[in-house]
C-alpha cells in the first residue's frame, strides 16, 4: 500500500463536480491464477560487453488496443470541433469555449483515444489531410463508399514465404474464437522483442494469443490499429520496424503488405507510427533519422526523389533556423500515385515519439534532442518548439481537451505545456528515472482538473493531479513579459490571441527564432508532486494506457499487466480502495 | 555488403567461407575478378586482384580519420592509446578522461609554460629512449594520409628502411601459430586488435622525463605533463603511449598502487587530481616567494631553460613559452572543484549551522533502476543524524539529534560523478559490485542546487564515462569511452582506441547480466548554443546518411538483414563486413607483411573496397532493386564503370609495387623468425634465472622483445619483459631509494600510520554523503 496525502493546495469542487480521488491505491493480487504467460525467447545476450557493433534499435513492449464496437456514450465532449471555421483556427478552439460545460461524468474517451482523438463520426467536421489536392480525390472518394467491404492487404502472412516473416502462429481456434468475441471486448497487439502478439483480453483464456508472428530479423518498435475501419470483420494493423520496413497486417483475414520495402523510401528505424486521424488509408511513420513520412497503405513505394522548392534550405545563422521544418515532399504534390504521400524533415537525429492532438489539427512531435515541436500537419507548418531541461524526450500526449501537451523524458520530469500560452505550466518531479510513457486518464479529468499518469524506466507508476486555478507557481514567473500569463491561468481568451501562436498569417511572418522557446530556468517553474507513486514491475516500463476500468503498463520485457482501477463512485476522499487486477506476463 | 544470396544472414556465409581451405577461397576471389583484370604478370597470379591482400586492413580509426587535415597545436586531434603494464588500466582510462577535457589539456600544457618541440624532439633522441619510430609514414595508408610529409623529412634517419621492415611483424604473430587457438588469435578479439595497434604503433616509450625543462621538480604533475607533451609533439595522430615513468613515479608515491592488483579507477582520479593541485600550488608558491632569486631557485634546470629560451628566441613559434603564472595556480580548483553546503539543523535547538566543503568529484549511492539525476538528489536529501552518528550542536552544546542535508552551491565546470558500485557488504565482510542499472543522460542539470547558487541551472554535457567491466571490485578491466572534440565518440580500451556510435556510451547503464557498467561519469559544462549546434550536425549527419542509404546503399540493407542489421547507419555494417573479409584474405594468404610498404595502393584499394565488394557479390540482393530502379542501374553501372578504370591504373601502380613488396617481406619475415629466436631464447634463460614462470605468455614476450629490436632501443628483449611483467615488486626498493636520494619526505615502507594520514588527506576532496558526516 502505498499512499501520499494530496497536496495542501489540492483542489475541491463544491458544484457538484465530482471530487477526484485523492487517496490512490492500486494494487494486484499474486498467485498463479492471475498470471498469465505467453512465453517469448528472451534476445540473445552478446558475450562481449564491449562489442562496438552498432545493434538495432529495440523497444520495450507497446500496445495497441481495439474495440470493434465501442459502447457509445452520450458523455460530453471534452472538446468542440464547431469552432474550425472560426478565425482562431490555429488554436485547439474549445479551450476558450467551454465556460457552461459541465463536468464530465467521467465515463469518456475509448472512441477519442484510440483513434488519437476523433472518431469516425466525426470525420466530416474535421480537415482532411491533403485537402485541396485533386491528386486524392479519385481513390478517396472510392474507398469510402462500402465501409462493410474494406480492402484487404494482398498477401497470406500465413503462407508467405517472405524471408522477412520468420513464423506465424495462428491459433487453433481462431475463427471460432473470433465468433465468441464480444463487440466490445479489448484486442490488444503487442511486440515483444522479435514478435507480435495478437491477444484478446476479454476472452476467458487471454493467455492464448490468436496470433503470433514471428519475424525474421526486423523488431517490430511501434504498432497502431485503425479506429476508423474496424469491423467484425477487419482492423487495419500498422507496424514499424527496426529496419525501416512497414507492415500493413489484417489480423482477421491474415493478410499483409509490405511498405517501404528494405528501406526503399526511408532506411532507418520506424520509432512510431500512426493512423492519421479519420483516415482509412494514410499513416504517419516517424524514422529515427528525423524524418516525418506519412505513406498510403495501399500504394506502391517509389524511389523518394525530394520535391524541395529551390530556395528552401539556406544555411543561416538565425538559431530559430534550426528548428526549421523541411517539407522534402508536400502533400500538396500532384505526384500521388506512390509512396510517399509527404515527407517531412526536423533537424533532429532521432524522433522518439509523437501524438495527434484530439482535434486532429496539431502534431506534438518530441525527440532525442529534447525539443518539443507542435506542428499543425494539415498545413505543414512548425508552430512551436519547446525544450526539455535537459536531455531528450521519449514520450508526448495531448490532454483530451487539447489544450495541454504532456511529455516525459530523460530528465527524469513530466512536464505540462500549454498551447495556447506557449509556456512550460510545471515540470512534475517523481520519478527515480526516465520517464517513458504518458497517458491522460479521460475518465478522470474534466474541463478546469486533469489526471494523467506515467511510467518509467524506475519501474513506477505515478498519477499526476493538476487544475488550472490552483496551480501554485514562483513568484517569479509572474513577472514575465509576457501579457496573457500574468495572473491566473488559461482561461483569458483574448489575451490568449496575443500569445505565441497566431493565425496563419502572422504566424508566417514570424521569424523562426519566435517560435523557439527557451528552456525555463528551475526557478520560475512550477513544480508537481505525484498523487501516487507505486512500482508495478520488476522492469522498467515502457508504455501506459487507460481504459475504462482498468491501468495497463507494458514493461521493456514485455510483461503486460492490467491494473483494476478504483471504481467509479467509490471514489470517496478516504478510504482506500485496494482492487484486484491480473498481471498478464507476456 | 555483400548481402549475400541468403540474405537472411550474410554473417552466416561468410563465416563458411572462413571454413573453407585457402584454395577456395582463392578460387572464390577469381571468381570475384573476371573483370578483364587477370593479371598479366605471372608472379602475381595467385594473388587477388582486386585488392591487395598484403595490405593491412585501415583500422576504424585510420578510417576515421582519412580526412584530416594538418595537425593541430593543441592535441585534439591526436588519438593515442596507453600501454597495459598489467592492471594499470585504470590509470589510462583515467588519463585518457583528463586528457580529453580541453581546458584541462590546455592548462597542463601551459603550466607552467609549454615547452618548445625542439626541446620535445631533442630530448627524445639525445637520450634516445623515446621510441621515435617515425616511419609511420611506411605503416598505413591512412597513417601516411594523417601526418603531414613536411616532419617526416625532418626525421627520416630514424625512419630508415631498416628499423621499418623489423618495426612491423605484429600481425604475423596470430598466423605463425595454427589458427583460432589462442584469444589473440581472432582477428576481432581485442587482444589481437591491442597487438596490431602496438606494432602499427608508433609507440612512444615515456620512460624518460622532461620535469626540469618546466623548472619543476619530478612530479606526477610533470609525468602528466611528459606525456601530453610528447603525443602532441608527436607527428602521427595514432599511436601508443606507455606511460613508465608516470607510473614508475605513482607507485613510488602511493604504496596502494605498487601492487599490480586491480585499483579502483575513482580512487586514482582522485588522488591524481590531488597531487596535479598540490605539485601546481607548490610550485607557485615557490616562484612567488623566490621570484627574486630564481635563478637560484631552478639552479639545476637553469641551463635547459637557457637553452630552450635560446632556442625558442631563434625559432618563433607558437609554441613559445610564457611566464609562470603563479596567479594561475589555481586552475585545477577552477576547473574541477566545487562548494558543496552541507546545512544541518540541530532538532533539540532548532539550530541551523551552515559549513562549506570543497569537493572535486561527487560519489553518488545508486539504487536500482535509477538514472544519475535521481542519484544526485538522493545525495542532497535529508538525512538524519542520530544514534551513534550525532551531531555535536555548539549553540546547545553536546551531541544532538540533527537533520543534514548537503547541496550544492558552488557548481564546477568538470563535474566528476563516481558511482559507487563498490560497496561495502557486512555478510561478506567485503566490498561487492552493484550492477544497478543506473540511466545517465547526454546532458545534465543539477537540481540540488542552494538557492543562493551561482548558476543553478547550468547545462552540462557528458563526455566521458569510465566503464568498469567485471564481476568484482577485485577484479575486472577499466576501458573509458570519450567524446572528443571532433570525431564524435572514441573507445580507449589500453592500446585500442576505436570510434564507437553515440548510441554505444548508453550500453553501460548496467543492470541484470550487464558486466559492463559505468563507473565515473565526466559531464563537462556546456551552452545551450553549443548543444543546439552539436545536435543540427547530428541531425545533418544523420540525414545525409539516411539519403545515401536511400541511394546507392538501399540493397546493402536489403531486409535489414545486414549483419547488424543497422538501418540507420549503412555505413558502418559495410566497415563490419569489410572487415571480415579483410580478415580472410589475411587468413587466406598466410604470412604476410603486415604493412604495405606502399601506402598510395592501399590506399586506394582499401578505400574503394567495400563498394567493389557490393558490386562483385554475385548473389547480392542488389539486383532485384536494380530493376526496380533502372535509372539507378544505369548510375550504377558509370560509377562501376568509372570505378574500374581507376582500378586499372592502380592495378598497375600495385604490380610494380608488389614485386618490391615481396623482397621486403621476406626480408622482415627472417628478421622475425630471428627476432623470435632470440626473443624465445631470452625468455627461457630469463625464466631459469628467476626460477619463477613468467607471467607473459609468449605472444606477449615475442612481441616485447619485437618492439624492442624494431624500435632500436639499447635494451634487450629480456630486460625489457623483465620490466613489463613484475613492475611492481621488484623496483620496490629502487624507488624507494630514488626518493630518498631526492630528498622528499623519506620514509621507510613499514611507515603505515603516516602513510594513513597523508592517503586521508588526499582524499579531502571527493565527497561522499556518508563519509563526509565524520571524515571530514
Amino acid at each position: 500500500m502505498f499512499v501520499i496525502p494530496p497536496p495542501p493546495s489540492y483542489p475541491r469542487q463544491a458544484n457538484g463536480g465530482e471530487p477526484l480521488q485523492t487517496n490512490n491505491t492500486i494494487a494486484h493480487p499474486t498467485g498463479p491464477e492471475f498470471q498469465l504467460l505467453v512465453g517469448e525467447e528472451a534476445p540473445p545476450h552478446n558475450p562481449n560487453p564491449l562489442a562496438t557493433q552498432i545493434l538495432p534499435p529495440t523497444a520495450g513492449t507497446k500496445v495497441s488496443l481495439a474495440v470493434i464496437a465501442p459502447r457509445q456514450h452520450s458523455y460530453p465532449q471534452l472538446f468542440r470541433l464547431d469552432t474550425f471555421a472560426s478565425s482562431r483556427s490555429q488554436i485547439p478552439p474549445s479551450i476558450q469555449e467551454a465556460p457552461n460545460e459541465t463536468p464530465s461524468a467521467g465515463s469518456n474517451g475509448v472512441a477519442q483515444r484510440r483513434s488519437n482523438g476523433v472518431g469516425p463520426y466525426k470525420s466530416s467536421q474535421t480537415p482532411v489531410f491533403g485537402e485541396g489536392n485533386p491528386a486524392f480525390a479519385a481513390p478517396n472518394g472510392k474507398e469510402s463508399k462500402d465501409p462493410s467491404k474494406r480492402r484487404k492487404p494482398k498477401n497470406n502472412i500465413v503462407k508467405s514465404n517472405s524471408s522477412f516473416v520468420s513464423r506465424v502462429i495462428p491459433h487453433e481456434t481462431l475463427s471460432k474464437r473470433l465468433s465468441e468475441h464480444t463487440p466490445d471486448g479489448l484486442f490488444m497487439f503487442a511486440n515483444v522483442n522479435r514478435a507480435l502478439q495478437w491477444l484478446d483480453m476479454s476472452s476467458a483464456n487471454k493467455e492464448d494469443q490468436l496470433t503470433k508472428i514471428l519475424f525474421t530479423k526486423a523488431h517490430p518498435l511501434c504498432h497502431d490499429t485503425n479506429p476508423v475501419t474496424r469491423s467484425a470483420t477487419h482492423i487495419d494493423v500498422i507496424m514499424g520496424f527496426s529496419t525501416g520496413d512497414i507492415i500493413w497486417y489484417e489480423p482477421m483475414s491474415q493478410k499483409y503488405a509490405r511498405l517501404n520495402k528494405n528501406g526503399a523510401i526511408n532506411g532507418s528505424a520506424v520509432s512510431e507510427i500512426k493512423w492519421l486521424p479519420n483516415s482509412e488509408n494514410l499513416f504517419l511513420a516517424a524514422h529515427m533519422d528525423g524524418s516525418l513520412v506519412v505513406y498510403d497503405k495501399e500504394k506502391e513505394d517509389a524511389v523518394f526523389t525530394p520535391e524541395e522548392p529551390v530556395q528552401s534550405e539556406k544555411p543561416s545563422t538565425d538559431p530559430g533556423h534550426r528548428f526549421s521544418l523541411r517539407i522534402r515532399k508536400s502533400v500538396q504534390s500532384k505526384n500521388q500515385k506512390t509512396n510517399p504521400v509527404s515527407y517531412w524533415s526536423i533537424s533532429s537525429p532521432q524522433i522518439n515519439a509523437f501524438a495527434f492532438s484530439p482535434d486532429s489539427r496539431h502534431l506534438a512531435v518530441v525527440a532525442e534532442d529534447g525539443s518539443l515541436r507542435v506542428i499543425d500537419y494539415l498545413k505543414e507548418q512548425l508552430l512551436a518548439v519547446y525544450m526539455s531541461y535537459y536531455g531528450g524526450l521519449m514520450c508526448v500526449c495531448w490532454s483530451p481537451d487539447g489544450r495541454f501537451i504532456v511529455t516525459g523524458g530523460q530528465d527524469d520530469l513530466v512536464s505540462i505545456w500549454s498551447l495556447e500560452d506557449s509556456m512550460l505550466v510545471a515540470r512534475c518531479q517523481g520519478h527515480n528515472s526516465w520517464v517513458t510513457g504518458v497517458a491522460f486518464d479521460p475518465w478522470r479529468c474534466d474541463e478546469r482538473n486533469y489526471r494523467f499518469g506515467s511510467v518509467g524506466e524506475d519501474c513506477r507508476l505515478l498519477l499526476w493531479d493538476f487544475s488550472v486555478g490552483t496551480l501554485h507557481r514562483p513568484r517569479a514567473a509572474s513577472m514575465r513579459p509576457r501579457g496573457s500569463v500574468a495572473s491566473q491561468l488559461p482561461r483569458l481568451r483574448a489575451e490568449s490571441t496575443t500569445g505565441r501562436v497566431r493565425s496563419n498569417s502572422n504566424l508566417t511572418a514570424q521569424s523562426n527564432g519566435d517560435i523557439v522557446h527557451p528552456v525555463e530556468p528551475r526557478a520560475r517553474t512550477a513544480m508537481l508532486p505525484a498523487v501516487m507513486a507505486k512500482p508495478v514491475d520488476d522492469h522498467p516500463l515502457s508504455w501506459l494506457g487507460f481504459e475504462e476500468d482498468c491501468i495497463i503498463t507494458a514493461c521493456k520485457d514485455g510483461h503486460i499487466r492490467v491494473w483494476d482501477r478504483p471504481k467509479e463512485g467509490a471514489a470517496g476522499s478516504e478510504g482506500t480502495i485496494s482492487t484486484s487486477g491480473s498481471t498478464a506476463n507476456l | 555488403m555483400a548481402a549475400s544470396h541468403a540474405a537472411d544472414n550474410p554473417r552466416q556465409s561468410s563465416a563458411l567461407q572462413v571454413e573453407t581451405s585457402i584454395v577456395s577461397h582463392f578460387r572464390t576471389h577469381v571468381v570475384h575478378s573476371p573483370n578483364g583484370q587477370t593479371p598479366s604478370n605471372p608472379t602475381a597470379g595467385n594473388a587477388p586482384t582486386k585488392r591487395d591482400p598484403n595490405a593491412p586492413q585501415p583500422t576504424p580509426l585510420e578510417k576515421l580519420l582519412a580526412d584530416a587535415g594538418p595537425l593541430r597545436t593543441d592535441g585534439s586531434d591526436k588519438f593515442f592509446g596507453f600501454e597495459n603494464f598489467g592492471s594499470t588500466c585504470y590509470c589510462n582510462s583515467i588519463i585518457q578522461c583528463l586528457y580529453y577535457s580541453a581546458p584541462f589539456r590546455e592548462q597542463v600544457l601551459n603550466f607552467p609554460a609549454r615547452s618548445p618541440p625542439e626541446a620535445l624532439s631533442r630530448a627524445p633522441t639525445a637520450l634516445p629512449r623515446l621510441n621515435t619510430d617515425l616511419s609511420v609514414s611506411s605503416t598505413t595508408s591512412a597513417n601516411n594520409a594523417l601526418s603531414p610529409p613536411r616532419p617526416k623529412s625532418a626525421l627520416s634517419p630514424l625512419s630508415s628502411p631498416i628499423h621499418r621492415q623489423q618495426n612491423k611483424p605484429g600481425p604475423t604473430l596470430a598466423t605463425a601459430g595454427p589458427p583460432g587457438t589462442k584469444p589473440e588469435d581472432n582477428k576481432e578479439s581485442p587482444e589481437y586488435r591491442k597487438k596490431l595497434a602496438v606494432a602499427a604503433g608508433p609507440v612512444l616509450n615515456m620512460d624518460y622525463e622532461n620535469s626540469q625543462s618546466y623548472g619543476m621538480s619530478e612530479s606526477l604533475f610533470t609525468a602528466l605533463k611528459d606525456i601530453f607533451e610528447a603525443v602532441i609533439a608527436h607527428q602521427s595522430r595514432i599511436g601508443v603511449v606507455s606511460p613508465h615513468k608516470f607510473l614508475e613515479i605513482l607507485r613510488r608515491q602511493n604504496e596502494m598502487f605498487r601492487s599490480a592488483m586491480h585499483q579502483d579507477a575513482h580512487e586514482f582520479l582522485n588522488l591524481l587530481l590531488n597531487e596535479v593541485l598540490e605539485d601546481v600550488e607548490r610550485f607557485s608558491k615557490s616562484q612567488s616567494s623566490s621570484d627574486v632569486s630564481t635563478q637560484n631557485a631552478d639552479g639545476e634546470s637553469g641551463l635547459v631553460n637557457a637553452i630552450s629560451s635560446a632556442v625558442s628566441a631563434a625559432v618563433p613559434s607558437i609554441f613559445a613559452p610564457s611566464k609562470p603564472q603563479p596567479n594561475n595556480s589555481h586552475w585545477v580548483h577552477e576547473l574541477f572543484e566545487g562548494t558543496l553546503t552541507s546545512e544541518t539543523r540541530c532538532l533539540t535547538c532548532e539550530n541551523t549551522s551552515q559549513r562549506d566543503e570543497a569537493f572535486l568529484d561527487l560519489s553518488v549511492d545508486l539504487e536500482q533502476h535509477s538514472s544519475v539525476t535521481s542519484c544526485l538528489r538522493k545525495f542532497s536529501e535529508e538525512e538524519m543524524l542520530c544514534e551513534r552518528n550525532k551531531f555535536h550542536c555548539d549553540n546547545c552544546g553536546g551531541l544532538q539529534e540533527a537533520e543534514k542535508r548537503m547541496k550544492i552551491k558552488r557548481l564546477p565546470r568538470i563535474l566528476a560523478l563516481h558511482l559507487k558500485r563498490f560497496k561495502y557488504t557486512e555478510d561478506l565482510q567485503r566490498l561487492q559490485k552493484l550492477f544497478h542499472r543506473v540511466n545517465y543522460p547526454y546532458h545534465l542539470r543539477l537540481f540540488n542546487t542552494t538557492d543562493d547558487a551561482e548558476d543553478p541551472d547550468r547545462l552540462y554535457e557528458l563526455y566521458a564515462v569510465v566503464v568498469h567491466i567485471g564481476g568484482g571490485p577485485y577484479h575486472g578491466h577499466y576501458i573509458s569511452i570519450i567524446k572528443t572534440q571532433d570525431r564524435g565518440w572514441l573507445m580507449f580500451d589500453d592500446e585500442l582506441v576505436e570510434p564507437v556510435d553515440k548510441t554505444y556510451v548508453r550500453n553501460f547503464f548496467g543492470g541484470e547480466g550487464a558486466m559492463a557498467c559505468a563507473y565515473v561519469l565526466f559531464y563537462q559544462e556546456t551552452t545551450m548554443e553549443e548543444m543546439l549546434r552539436e545536435q543540427e550536425a547530428e541531425g545533418a549527419a544523420a540525414a545525409a546518411k539516411a539519403e545515401e542509404g536511400v541511394g546507392e546503399g538501399a540493397h546493402a540493407k536489403a531486409n535489414g538483414f545486414v549483419p547488424n542489421g543497422v538501418p540507420y547507419t549503412p555505413a558502418t555494417p559495410m566497415v563490419e563486413e569489410s572487415d571480415m573479409f579483410a580478415s580472410l584474405d589475411h587468413a587466406a594468404t598466410a604470412p604476410v607483411p603486415p604493412m604495405s610498404p606502399d601506402p598510395n595502393t592501399s590506399t586506394a584499394s582499401e578505400q574503394q573496397h567495400p563498394l567493389e565488394n557490393v558490386a562483385s557479390s554475385p548473389g547480392s540482393a542488389a539486383l532485384g532493386f536494380l530493376e526496380k530502379r533502372k535509372a539507378k542501374a544505369v548510375a550504377e553501372k558509370e560509377r562501376k564503370a568509372a570505378e574500374k578504370e581507376l582500378e586499372r591504373q592502380a592495378q598497375q601502380k600495385r604490380k610494380e609495387m608488389e614485386a618490391k613488396r615481396r623482397d621486403n617481406y621476406k626480408k622482415q619475415e627472417e628478421d622475425l623468425k630471428a627476432a623470435i629466436a632470440a626473443s624465445k631464447a631470452s625468455q627461457a634463460e630469463e625464466a631459469r634465472r628467476s626460477g619463477a614462470p613468467s607471467a607473459s605468455n609468449d605472444d606477449a614476450a615475442i612481441s616485447d622483445g619485437l618492439k624492442e629490436n624494431g624500435g632500436g632501443s639499447i635494451m634487450s628483449g629480456g630486460l625489457n619483459r623483465f620490466r613489463h611483467t613484475s613492475m611492481s615488486l621488484r623496483h620496490k626498493p629502487k624507488l624507494w631509494l630514488q626518493k630518498e636520494k631526492e630528498g622528499q619526505s623519506p620514509q621507510p615502507p613499514g611507515a603505515s600510520p603516516d602513510k594513513k594520514e597523508e592517503k586521508e588527506k588526499k582524499n579531502r576532496f571527493s565527497l561522499g554523503k556518508k563519509k563526509s558526516g565524520f571524515l571530514t
